[in-house]
């Protein structure tokens, strides 16, 4: 038996206030193509929690912690580029800014990267103000957008290599070798596994959130017509700055884990557009930029696909990541635009027509 | 004070003058048609009412407010909105969010928005299709939406640009009426059109324009049988339609 | 400095800009005609050096003789590459070209890695370290058979776009699609072909760096970001501008690696083009906005 599985209006919800336990249950978890996201991307997240218990090999832990990680920086991408239409290219600046500041205050200062993690989102969000201040000012849009966000990445890198401060050329290590939890240091995996989960949970939700709200609204109508959302009162400056704030924070909070997981941080490495295909846009492209569940469901996609793709072909074979990530991008934009969540809404929505219908 | 007043409005592109020294007022409640062959300035006027283009001279009062130097953004949440010639719906989203998104600029609450947009939609007969993909939906219901989505905004005054413009006859009839009952709600209506029987049943007041300048002015009657008017569209439109 | 290293710099500052303006020249047909930015562009410079290298390592063939072959195989590559993909989203959203074309450049990377290794290869040939001096200062010969080829190519793709029948075509596509179309102009092969010949010529100028040249897989990406600022510079599709262009930004780059050094020369050109995105993004050649 199966419930009327159709979104929200008004009158349906008054239709719904009767109902078995279990009607009301499904209906609860898969009643709208919003709320069937949401549940899978929490089983997803269950997924990955029972993981440890089902084996202790470090390298596939180590691959599911990753792909946690790049979940929740697709999250903090797909706000930007996915709900609201700006084609972030460098999103990797932010994830590079979080990771710096965590590392240079643990190793200079002593700070728990529990709270550098948090300044690390402070300050990529400020960088966010000060980009999306630029483009918005000078009207750069799309290619330009783009072409900006490159030149800024090119040019922070060539700073870093020459910045002492911050390990310059040779970069920086995470300093401790006694585990610690205050000082986010641990010699199992499985922590880091927890992190990175309670962060992914924190980005779902919060991506829930934005996308429920009138914020949410704002950002699609940006990303669909701005001068439409314009005409109808929606002040298209402040929200695509908002939306690159709250992309930036989150991004940059995740680089400083991030880099705290990997210990390490150096320029060439972090303010790179390869990377950047891999952490931040294979996932959601994959998975379906500006849906809710692609970003999660992308990430968990690449990260063991490419893996496992790399463990058969020959060991210490470069690029075959590059190759998988691109292929992945190119096949993605050519034959589902929509990604995969976007196969899945096609068939939620087939399978929620009443019988009678086609 | 009217409570839209376009006082001398002059628009140049390059050497071009597009509109030159217009003048016109709507009242609430009233509708005034914007008329003129094509390339008259009647799109560039609109545009520069609704805050898309900076007048070169000239300004735009609203509800005793100088808009002229505001965005588009801030002329809508004051309550003058405008549709576009070329229907933009959010093409990602259904019909109900396309509409919420209007509905949003006099509130913050999800089920207030909702419910504003679920009124409009009845409002203007398109209760049925709150679900559908605004990509997936007819000319005619575009349209609609189009217009449904600047009445979710709560206006005191909208800018209809070529409504009409590729529906069938019976189309028109319906939006006929939707304009009418606007009208009748106390909403000022500014409309650009080129097909004349929608100018004739529906205006109080008709502006024609010619390269720009304001040539004619009154009842759809006086207008129609001005002679620099029949002059303007000689080879145009077939006025007495 | 002294009056010998200034002229010195500028010889070997148009050197560096006569290979700079063939990558841009590509890149800026491309835009022109398509109006899209090929952000994988470098990559095909890449393609071109690697090309050069493998004839060399395995034909002995001097790479100046595989210019040509390098232009018609990548060429044609890239023909593929835009009727295959990139033509199926042309009139999508514009965020599904960049992905597109940012996907192709991975993976072309990523295949460059794995078939030609990621170790960095170079090719030795015998004059590679001769030097013509002439007027008080020295022209390296590579360098100097590489500049004259470069701005005889950028000469005669001029002349082809100018006055032959194809070539006007091309520009006819790039006014208007429409109305080439409705003079008869078969849009799509045109769009074929500018995408050929953009990355063809990209590619020879690949082969031209080939002597001596330190290649690796990513050495493309430079290129790319250097040949966007040319473009923006000398605006978008515009020919010209692409040329000069080149030449100014090789010019300025390699006085900035004099009083900067060599892995921070890059700023300079990072710093002209975000002044030219914010203030006159248009270009040199370009309009005002309204």
């Amino acid at each position: 038996m199966s419930s009327k599985k159709s979104t929200q209006t008004t009158q349906e919800i008054a239709k719904q206030a009767s109902g078995t336990l279990y009607q009301k249950i499904v209906h609860f978890l898969f009643g709208s193509w919003e709320s069937t996201q949401l549940t899978f991307s929490f089983l997803l997240v269950i997924l990955m929690a029972v993981f440890p218990f089902f084996t202790k090999s470090p390298y596939w832990l180590g691959i599911v912690v990753l792909s946690a990680v790049y979940a929740y920086i697709g999250i903090s991408w797909n706000i930007v580029s996915g709900l609201t239409g700006q084609l972030l290219i460098a999103h990797i600046i932010f994830i590079a800014l979080g990771g710096y500041t965590t590392i240079v205050l643990l190793n200079t200062y002593s700070v728990s990267p529990w709270i550098g993690l948090l300044v690390g989102g402070v300050v990529a969000a400020l960088a966010g103000v000060v980009i999306a201040f630029i483009t918005l000012r000078y009207g750069l849009k799309m290619d330009y957008f783009a072409l900006f966000t490159i030149a800024l990445l090119v040019a922070l890198r060539t700073l870093f290599l020459k910045w002492d401060y911050v390990g310059g050329a040779v970069g920086m290590w995470v300093r401790l070798k006694n585990p610690s939890f205050i000082k986010m240091v641990f010699n199992d995996k499985a922590p880091y596994l927890y992190i990175a989960l309670l962060l992914l949970v924190i980005g779902i939700i919060i991506q829930y959130l934005i996308y429920r709200s009138k914020t949410g609204k704002f950002f699609i109508a940006i990303r669909e017509d701005e001068d439409a959302a314009a005409a109808l009162g929606v002040n298209t400056p402040w929200y695509k700055t908002l939306s690159v704030v709250i992309g930036a924070a989150m991004a940059g909070i995740g680089g400083g884990f991030y880099m705290m997981y990997v210990t390490f941080i150096d320029p060439t490495g972090v303010f790179n557009l390869g990377m950047n295909v891999e952490i931040v846009m294979a996932g959601p492209i994959i998975g379906g930029l500006g849906s809710l569940l692609g970003p999660i469901l992308g990430a968990l996609v690449n990260k063991p696909i490419a893996e496992l793709v790399r463990g058969y072909l020959s060991e210490g074979t470069s690029g075959i990541s590059l190759i998988v990530y691109g292929s992945f991008l190119v096949t993605s934009i050519m034959f589902m635009p929509r990604g995969l969540a976007g196969l899945l809404h096609n068939l939620y929505q087939k399978l929620s027509k009443p019988v009678s219908e086609r | 004070m009217a409570l839209l007043e376009v006082e001398n409005i002059t628009k140049r592109f390059g050497g071009l003058v597009a509109v030159r020294d217009l003048s016109l007022t709507v009242d609430k409640g009233e509708i005034v048609a914007l008329i003129g062959p094509n390339g008259a300035g009647k799109t560039t006027a609109f545009n520069v009412i609704a805050g898309y283009y900076k007048a070169d001279a000239g300004k735009v009062v609203y509800d005793g407010v100088d808009i002229t130097r505001l965005h588009p953004h801030q002329i809508c949440n004051l309550g003058l909105v405008r549709t576009f010639q070329v229907v933009r719906p959010f093409r990602g989203i259904n019909v109900l969010d396309n509409v919420m998104v209007g509905a949003f600029a006099r509130t913050n609450n999800n089920k207030v928005a909702q419910a504003k947009a679920e009124e409009v939609l009845d409002f203007l007969g398109m209760g049925e299709e709150v679900k559908r993909m605004a990509s997936g939906l007819p000319i005619a219901s575009r349209k609609r939406l189009e217009i449904a989505r600047a009445l979710a905004t709560e206006p005191k005054a909208i800018l209809l640009d070529e409504t009409m413009a590729g529906l069938r006859p019976i189309e028109t009839d319906e939006v006929i009426a939707m304009v009418r009952k606007m009208s009748q709600s106390g909403i000022a209506i500014l409309l650009v059109e080129h097909v004349m029987k929608v100018v004739m049943s529906l205006a109080d007041r008709v502006l024609v324009l010619h390269h720009g300048e304001k040539i004619a002015e009154g009842t759809p009657n006086e207008v129609v049988q001005d002679p620099q008017v029949i002059d303007a569209y000689l080879g145009e439109t077939n006025v007495a339609n | 400095m002294t009056p010998e290293i200034f002229f010195q710099t500028i010889v070997n500052g148009l050197f560096t800009g006569g290979i700079y303006a063939l990558v841009s020249i590509g890149l800026t047909m491309i835009y022109g005609v398509m109006v899209i930015v090929n952000f994988a562009h470098g990559e095909f410079l890449m393609l071109g050096i690697y090309t050069a290298f493998w004839a060399f390592t395995l034909f002995g063939m001097d790479p100046y003789l595989t210019a040509p072959l390098a232009m018609v195989l990548i060429g044609g590559l890239g023909a593929l590459m835009q009727r295959g993909l990139v033509h199926r989203v042309l009139d999508a959203h514009p965020l599904n070209m960049i992905v597109l074309l940012v996907g192709v450049s991975t993976l072309m990377i990523g295949l460059a890695q794995f078939f030609f290794s990621a170790e960095p290869r170079s090719i030795h040939v015998s004059y590679e370290t001769a030097v013509l001096s002439a007027l008080g200062l020295r022209f390296s010969i590579p360098r100097l058979v590489a500049f004259v080829s470069s701005m005889f190519l950028a000469g005669s793709l001029y002349l082809f776009l100018q006055y032959t029948r194809v070539g006007k075509a091309i520009r006819a596509v790039s006014q208007s699609r429409e109305a080439a179309q409705l003079m008869g102009i078969n849009v799509n092969a045109m769009y074929m072909l500018t995408f050929a010949i953009g990355t063809g010529v990209t590619a020879v100028a690949g082969t031209l760096l080939a002597p001596n040249y330190r290649m690796i897989p990513t050495m493309g990406s430079a290129y790319s970001v250097i040949a966007f600022v040319i473009v923006v510079l000398g605006t978008m599709g515009n020919f010209v501008g692409a040329f000069v262009g080149g030449l100014i930004i090789g010019v300025v780059e390699t006085f900035a690696g004099f009083y900067l050094g060599g892995d921070v020369k890059i700023i300079a050109s990072m710093f002209i083009f975000i002044l030219i995105l914010l203030f006159k993004p248009s270009g040199l050649f370009g309009r005002k906005r309204t």
